[in-house]
């Protein structure tokens, strides 16, 4: 199938391969390379070329680069997923470009830019996190999958009954791309098959009888004893201004402003912008109104 | 040996002997491996299974260095799954494992024996917003000979004592050591519950208690 094509979307300029704890992790890159450089963090279940329609936009003034993290996208995959490690593949990235740079994620990647700027603040010269608060106390509750409201152990219980099949578990294939957009949009209905289309082409693969993500289907299969009140206080530790950054627009993955507030009330150094028309996926359904709020916020 | 698959990873499970009888399944300490429990083989009548954890003694590494407890776990299962129920012991580490897997399988784990060792403290009960606790997860210091410099993660992560009450009040039967060693917040808590007895603090002492809570 050939390469399909999005309005806006511009493939990466250059692409390469890191090592990160010994793992392969993909890092795609627009712009001059002599730029001051801004690094993108991806959410779950997403992957680096996500951000083919806002990084062409700072590529204007910056050296932009993409981290798809492990067991997403065309990172590999490894045995045990977890917050720490996809934290410490970017601070190994930013470590690399010998000079700090623009740190941006979304989503689970806004929660772990935020993590790596407090881990490795003189890599960070500013932090920019998109709808990345951590999920509300009870948890994101997407259509057709009730919160779980059971203790640790009988959770803990299924988690080994789970693990008893890792390895052997794989996605089943869906007959035709068409097929995997439509369940992506399910889950993110705002997102527009257009850009779906364009967007799971790359995060997902054509076999003999159809189409798989490319995601690890381990992945996001945890467990721990973490909880949702630990977010916000380490966020006093912060050394460098950040913005956060929502859509107006209601939806299953944005947190309640509420809870929002109360934990972003930690940041020392805080800016808020809103883009209006947005929902969760600000920088994929706003682009160029995501990059002016960007291009005001970070120095060249 | 046996060799066992937990996901992607090899397991070694070492039988140490064999017995008529409940089995014992032993877990070591950080840094440790199977070797450490050669003892156990004389102190027990029934079957004697040493696990090493992933990265560890014979079992293969973690690619990506993801060393946490409840995936550790993991690998102890999948020796469950092999040798079905089994009376636990387990040291350090393995003690956290033990309570885990005593709280998450009560029915395949009847009792279990928690021994000090590496890895007994973990990280604390909470982050510690004052502190860089990602980093300090990160840089974990020097290598322990024989295994995956990573494991040495397993001394860093967080324990809350009401995650690990609520895994010894869904457990059968635990034995806690008594001795002269630092008790983590999380076994003071699983200490308290009505599950949890003092037994005297070496292996050999332990499992004589632990030979009693088993019918014959």
């Amino acid at each position: 199938m050939s390469e399909p094509h999005y309005p806006g979307a511009v493939a990466p300029e250059r692409s390469r391969f890191f090592a990160s704890d010994g793992v392969r992790l993909r890092v795609d890159a627009w712009g001059d390379p002599s730029a001051a450089p801004v690094v993108l963090l991806h959410g779950a279940f997403d992957h680096g070329r996500g951000f083919d329609l806002l990084a062409p936009l700072l590529a204007t003034r910056f050296h932009v680069l993409s981290l798809t993290s492990r067991g997403h996208g065309d990172s590999e995959w490894v045995d045990c997923y977890a917050w720490q490690n996809d934290v410490g593949d970017a601070v190994n990235l930013l470590r690399s470009l010998g000079r700090p740079a623009h740190l941006v994620g979304h989503s689970r990647g806004g929660g772990q830019a935020t993590d790596a700027a407090l881990w490795a603040p003189e890599c960070v010269r500013r932090l920019v996190n998109i709808d990345g608060f951590g999920p509300p106390p009870e948890g994101f509750a997407p259509p057709g999958v009730p919160v779980d409201p059971r203790p640790p152990p009988p959770r803990f219980r299924d988690y080994l009954d789970r693990r008893r099949r890792a390895g052997e578990r794989a996605w089943r294939p869906y007959p035709s791309l068409e097929d995997l957009v439509e369940r992506r949009r399910e889950q993110n209905p705002r997102l527009s098959r257009e850009w779906l289309r364009y967007f799971l082409h790359h995060g997902a693969r054509e076999i003999e009888g159809g189409w798989v993500w490319k995601t690890d289907p381990e992945f996001a299969g945890g467990f721990g004893p973490w909880r949702p009140e630990w977010i916000g206080p380490g966020w006093r530790g912060l050394r460098m201004p950040m913005l956060a950054m929502v859509g107006t627009e209601p939806d299953t993955w944005r947190l309640d402003e509420a809870v929002a507030s109360e934990r972003l009330a930690f940041v020392p150094e805080l800016a808020r912008a809103e883009v209006a028309g947005a929902g969760h996926f600000v920088h994929m359904e706003r682009p160029r109104e995501t990059a002016d709020v960007l291009l005001a916020f970070l120095e060249p | 040996m046996i060799s066992l698959r937990h996901g992607r990873v090899s397991i070694a499970l070492h039988p140490l002997r064999e017995g008529a009888g409940p089995a014992l399944l032993c877990l070591h300490a950080v840094g440790g491996s199977a070797r450490d429990f050669r003892e156990a083989a004389q102190l027990w009548s029934g079957p004697v299974f040493a696990l090493d954890f992933s990265g560890h003694g014979d079992s293969g590494p973690l690619r990506g260095g993801g060393y946490f407890p409840e995936n550790l776990a993991g690998d102890a299962d999948a020796a469950l799954a092999r040798i079905g129920p089994a009376l636990l012991v387990g040291a350090g580490i393995g003690a956290y494992v033990a309570l885990l897997l005593a709280g998450g399988r009560p029915d395949a784990v009847p009792a279990a024996l928690l021994l000090p060792g590496a890895g007994l403290e973990g990280g604390g009960p909470a982050p510690d917003p004052s502190v860089n606790t990602l980093a300090r997860w990160a840089d974990f210091g020097a290598p322990l000979p024989g295994c995956d410099p990573a494991v040495r993660r397993l001394e860093r992560d967080v324990r809350p004592p009401e995650y690990a009450e609520a895994f010894a009040r869904a457990a059968g039967r635990l034995l806690l050591a008594e001795g002269d060693f630092r008790q983590p917040a999380w076994w003071q808590a699983v200490r308290a519950t009505p599950t949890a007895t003092p037994v005297p603090g070496d292996l050999a002492g332990g499992l004589a208690h632990l030979a009693t809570l088993t019918p014959d």
